[in-house]
This record gives structure tokens, sequence and C-alpha cells, in this order.
């Protein structure tokens, strides 16, 4: 379960003065639930999820972690959360067995239930032609893999994934639909911001969206259409952002 | 506690992948003592010989003036008098490497016990010319003494009535001192430098190039905290600046012990350099508080950095923060006193020049290392601070 409390981010920026990335923003995602964040360029997505991920403090407010402060509790926290997004590059001087058994280390896995947990993972979506191929001579989709391993690898409950699509091909981001598709199956909360609307339609349960850091609107996409009377989620989400004339 | 080493360990295995860090680390302090000094002994000697074996030519203007004085000059082995209409612009033109000009009737002065001056031109800007002048001037001094002997015993005195104290000056300076004279002068700066690129590269790659690279935020979602990261990272860097510290003082031992260093050898006589081993003791000691203080600084900076050129625009003026304070020991006359102890760099400079020369003051020693270690420890606090700076971190 994820539960953000009206959290506030301001930035200080030189040249454009203070800025709120992110304004008193509330939601909430359940364990089994697929929460999409939708928002233009700029509305605050990455700010917030990097909240919940622990890698921001707010400047107000709070989120829980299946009950836990991020603010109060960052360390914690993250050993519940696996963290993906376009900007979690992987170490290209390492192969994949080293990388996922460097990251078992730091969430404390012993190496025997890592090498377990990459063999799993290894079968499920064929990595098993490069484990031991340096990053660097990886095709786009074999990297996608690899981080899919790396944020899966802790078994968290709750998985956080900002714009994990962007900029990938039709093959690597079918691998990530399938990973968020999986994840829910398997009873995990997922929170994901994205920019393209079937995608959201497609996998989610429920919808935020947000413009200039603030929630437009919040909930499934009937109690969606039911508020703004308009059928197409392209629609509802141009209404929402205050650029439907 | 066991994340930082988990952490370091991954951060020491990626940098020595590349071959970037190998280079700096390794290859460039190992090789560079050994061919800066072979390169330029090698380089001096050939000089030498090549100047030495040459046989100069001189022109004598008004030679007629001595007849006597000619005959020495083309006696001389390695001279060869030429005909000259213009000796100075032959001089210019490298086609003479020295003139003597003999003034009228020389030698009826020199007869009636008067004296003649003579002018040698030459160009001290031309080693070959400075040889020419040296050998000319040997041969007129020689030549001057027969003619003070001569005239003392007509006087029937002896030639000491002119030397009543002959002075012959003994050098006490050890072999050490001597030998370690010239390598001293310019090899703290050497080792300061090295020592300080040792940690650039690693310390833009670990930071600014794992920005670029995306991998910041990976470890950063991770349930490492960020003084996990901060630690394991700075430990890094660290390790490869002293590697690179040890090798270069290594290498440099090495160099000198082997004698390849020659740089006083000048031709005729080999000097063996020898450097005493509690030198390289005392200069492995005092590299560890600067490969912390470089260390550190240099994460701080390339940590603020959101890209690798970024980083490096950043790091090249600071690099001549230590390179112009590092030069001091080229200085001549330029001694250690209390105040310049605790100046950054200079210290360590200045310290290690006379620790090369084997001469160790203990008082001294201490107060660089500890204000270096005091200025590193600053540093390395100021680099944790900026792994917990959202704003350096997610810079944009
Ligand atoms: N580290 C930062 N410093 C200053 N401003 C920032 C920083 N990160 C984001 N912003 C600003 O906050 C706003 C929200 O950005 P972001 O959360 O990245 O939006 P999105 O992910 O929806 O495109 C933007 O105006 C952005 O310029
Ligand atoms: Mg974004």
């Amino acid at each position: 379960m994820i539960r953000a409390e009206a959290i506030t981010k301001l930035f200080h920026d030189k040249k454009r003065g203070e800025i709120v990335a992110v304004n008193k923003l509330s939601f909430a995602c359940k364990s089994g639930m697929i929460l999409g964040v939708l928002g233009l360029n700029g509305a605050g997505k990455t700010t917030a999820l990097r909240i919940l991920a622990t890698l921001l403090k707010p400047s107000s407010g709070t989120a829980f972690i299946n009950n836990i402060d991020v603010v109060k509790y960052p360390d914690k926290a993250k050993a519940q959360i696996g963290f993906i997004s376009s900007d979690t590059g992987l170490y290209r001087r390492l192969t994949p067995r080293e990388i996922v058994g460097y990251f078992g280390e730091l969430y404390g896995i012993s190496r025997q239930e890592s090498a377990i947990r990459l063999k799993e993972y290894s079968e499920i979506l064929g990595m098993d032609d490069f484990l031991d191929t340096k990053v660097d001579k990886l095709s786009t989709g074999q990297k996608q893999k690899v981080s899919i391993t790396r944020t899966m690898l802790h078994n968290p409950p709750i998985l956080i994934m900002d714009e994990p699509t962007a900029g990938l091909d039709i093959v690597a981001s079918a691998h990530i639909v399938e990973l968020i598709r999986r994840a829910k199956s398997q009873n995990r909360a997922i929170i994901f911001s994205t920019h393209i609307m079937h995608e959201a339609q497609r996998l989610c349960d429920e919808i935020l969206i947000i413009h200039n850091g603030m929630a437009t609107r919040n909930g499934t996409i009937e109690k969606l259409r039911m508020e703004t009377g308009i059928e197409d989620l392209d629609q509802i989400f141009l209404d929402s952002v205050g650029d439907l004339d | 506690m066991s994340k930082v080493w988990t952490i370091y360990r991954k951060e020491l295995l990626d940098i020595l992948r590349d071959r970037r860090t190998i280079i700096s680390m390794v290859v460039i302090p190992i090789v560079l003592f050994p061919a800066m000094t072979i390169g330029f002994s090698a380089l001096v000697s050939m000089q030498l010989k090549k100047s030495q074996a040459e046989i100069q030519k001189i022109s004598v203007d008004g030679a007629e003036n001595f007849p006597e004085l000619l005959d020495r000059l083309e006696k001389a082995k390695e001279l060869e008098v030429a005909p000259s209409t213009d000796y100075r612009l032959a001089i210019t033109q490298k086609k003479l490497s020295a003139a003597i000009v003999i003034p009228d009737s020389a030698d009826l002065k020199i007869q009636s016990g008067d004296s003649a001056e003579i002018d040698v031109y030459f160009d001290a800007a031309e080693v070959k010319s400075e040889f020419a002048k040296d050998k000319v001037l040997k041969i007129l001094s020689e030549f001057a003494d027969s003619i003070i002997a001569k005239r003392l015993e007509t006087l029937g005195a002896k030639p000491e009535m002119l030397r009543p104290l002959p002075i012959k000056s003994h050098n006490i300076a050890s072999e050490e001192k001597m030998s370690g004279f010239v390598l001293a002068i310019f090899l703290p700066y050497m080792i300061i430098i090295l020592t300080m690129i040792g940690a650039t590269y690693p310390a833009i790659d670990l930071t600014a190039g794992e920005k670029e690279r995306g991998t910041l935020e990976t470890i950063l979602a991770s349930p490492a905290s960020r003084f996990d990261i901060a630690a394991g990272k700075f430990l890094t860097i660290f390790t490869a600046s002293i590697i690179t510290a040890l090798l270069s003082v290594t290498s440099l031992t090495a160099t000198i012990g082997l004698g390849i260093a020659s740089f006083a050898e000048m031709g005729q006589s080999p000097i063996a350099f020898r450097m005493q081993p509690l030198a390289f003791v005392v200069l492995v000691i005092l590299m560890i508080p600067v490969s912390c203080l470089f260390s550190s600084v240099l994460m701080t900076i390339s940590l603020f950095a959101k890209s690798y050129k970024e980083a490096q625009s950043y790091i090249t003026p600071a690099m001549f923060v230590v390179i112009l304070p590092a030069m001091v020991s080229f200085i001549p006359g330029v001694e250690l006193d209390f105040k310049l102890s605790i100046v950054p760099i200079v210290n360590v400079s200045l310290v290690a020049k006379e620790a090369l020369m084997g001469n160790f003051r203990w008082g001294y020693l201490v107060s660089v290392f500890l204000s270096t270690a005091l200025l590193a420890s600053i540093a390395v606090f100021v680099a944790k601070r900026q792994f917990e700076r959202e704003e350096v971190l997610f810079r944009i």
C-alpha cells in the first residue's frame, strides 16, 4: 500500500526562482492495484515518484510505504520498494550476474538466494545467453531485462516506475508491460507514470492526473468518465490539464 | 559498514575495468620516471659527446701580432684555426665557434713586461660555442702562466710568491644530498601532480560519470545510505590515488636505485644516485593525507557536475591551484619554516624536497603531516555533506 499525504516539493532555482514542483498531492494505491500517473512534461511526476522512493525529501507532507514513513525511515522504506525509471542505468563495465550479485548484497540477500532469483528471472525473461556479458555490449531490450531483475530482486511489495517505457522500442516496452501485469497478479502495489494515454488505459486500475504539481483528477477510468462526461481518455486528459477549448 | 565494503569492492572492480583508470593509475606513474630520466640523460650525453668530440673552428684576428700564441692555438687538438673576415657574423651563423682578437704588437708588449688584452668572442647560448670558449680560455691561461713563470724566473722569484694562500675547497655534502639535489627539485612536484591525476579520473567517473549514465539514481534508490555510498566512493578514489602515489614513489626510487638517472653524469664521471630508504617511507606516509585531500576535493567538485565534460571543466582550473604551489620546490632558496609548513601543498613540496636530499627535520615533517591531515578531514567532511544534498545529487 502506497499513501501520499499532502506532499509538497519546492525547488529553488537561480533563474526561475521558487518552483512548486509538487503541490499538496495526496493519493493512495492498494496492493494488487496499478495507479497510473499522467501529466505533461514538467507536471511533477518524477518529483512525486522520487519522493515516494525516498530519493527526494518533501518540503512538507509525507508518504507511507506499507505504513513506513518515507521521511522518517527512508532506509526501511527503500527495502520495500522496487524503483525503476528511464534514469536508472546499469553499470556498463559489469556483467548482469555481477550487477545482480551487487544489489543482492546491498539488499541483504544471501549469495545463494540471489543466485536462485537470478536463475528464476533468467528463465522467465530469457537472459541465459548474456548473463556474463558486460552490459556495454547488450541491446536495449537485454538491458531492460537486467534492470527488471535488479528491480524485482528483493521481491518488493511496492513498485515505483517513472516513465519506464520512455525511450524504449516496442520489444523492450513489452517486457515492462509484462512486468507490470505479473506484479499485479503477485499482489504488489504498482505506481507508474507515463504520458502515453493508451498505455495507462490498458494497464491501470486508477488514474491520477497531475498538472502544475497538483492533482486535477484521481480515480478509476469509469469515475473520470462520469465526472467529466467525456468518453475518450485523451479528451479527459486534455480537459483535466485545462487545454480543452 | 558492510555496505561500504560492498560498494567499495564493486566500485574498485568497475574502475579497474576501465582502460583510462589503468593508464592514469598504473602505466603513467611506472613509466614516466624511467622514461623521463633515460630520455633526458640520453639527450644530454648525446649532446655532450657530440660537442666534445667535434673539432671547433675558431678564428684568430691579428695573429701576426703574436705568433707564439697562434702557434699554441694551432697545436691544440680540438681546435682548428680558420680564417674569417667577419667573425661576429660567422659565430651567429655557426660557421665559427669562437673568435680571438689579438691587439697590435702584443708580443712586443709581453716581452717588455707589459700586458696585452685578448678579446674572446663566443655565443653563450650555444653549447658548442661555450665549449670552444672554455678551451680557448684554458689555452690562454696556461700560456699566461708560462709567461708569469718566465718573468718570475728572471726576477729570481718562486711561483709561490704569487700564490701565498693556495685554496682548496671540500664539498662535505653526502652522496645522497648531492645526488638527490637535482631530482629533489622537481620530483616532489611530479609526485604531487601524479597523485592528483590518479584521483581525478575515478573521481569524475564515480560521480558525474554516474549521473551521466544514470547509475547514481539506481544506487540512491537501493538500501545503501548516502553515507555508505559516499564512503565507498571516497575509499575507491583514495585507493586509486594512493596506488598512483605509491607506484610513482616506487618507480622513482627504482629509477634512482638502478642508476638510470644520470642528470649530473655530464659525460665523464657517472654519479650513482642513491635515495635513503627513509625518504621512501617518509614520502609514502606524507602522500596519505595528500591523497585524502585530493580525493575528497575532486569528488566534491565532480559530484556537483552533471556530466563528465562539466566535471573536467571545473577540475582543469582547480589543477592550477595545486600545480603552482607544488612548483615551489623549483625556487632556489625557499626554505621550510614554521609558517610555510602549514601552507597546503607548498609544505608537502618543500618537506619532500628536503627528505629526498636526505634531510629529515622531524618537527616540520610532523607539522606538515598534521596540517595536511586536518585539511583532508575537513575536505572529507565537506564531500560527505555533498552526498546529502539533493540540489547537488539531482542538479538540473
Ligand atoms: N532538481 C531540481 N531543481 C530545480 N527544479 C526542478 C528539479 N527537478 C524538477 N524541477 C522542476 O520541477 C518541475 C517538475 O518536474 P518533474 O517532476 O521532473 O516533472 P515531470 O516528471 O512530470 O516531467 C519542473 O518545472 C522542473 O523543472
Ligand atoms: Mg519526468
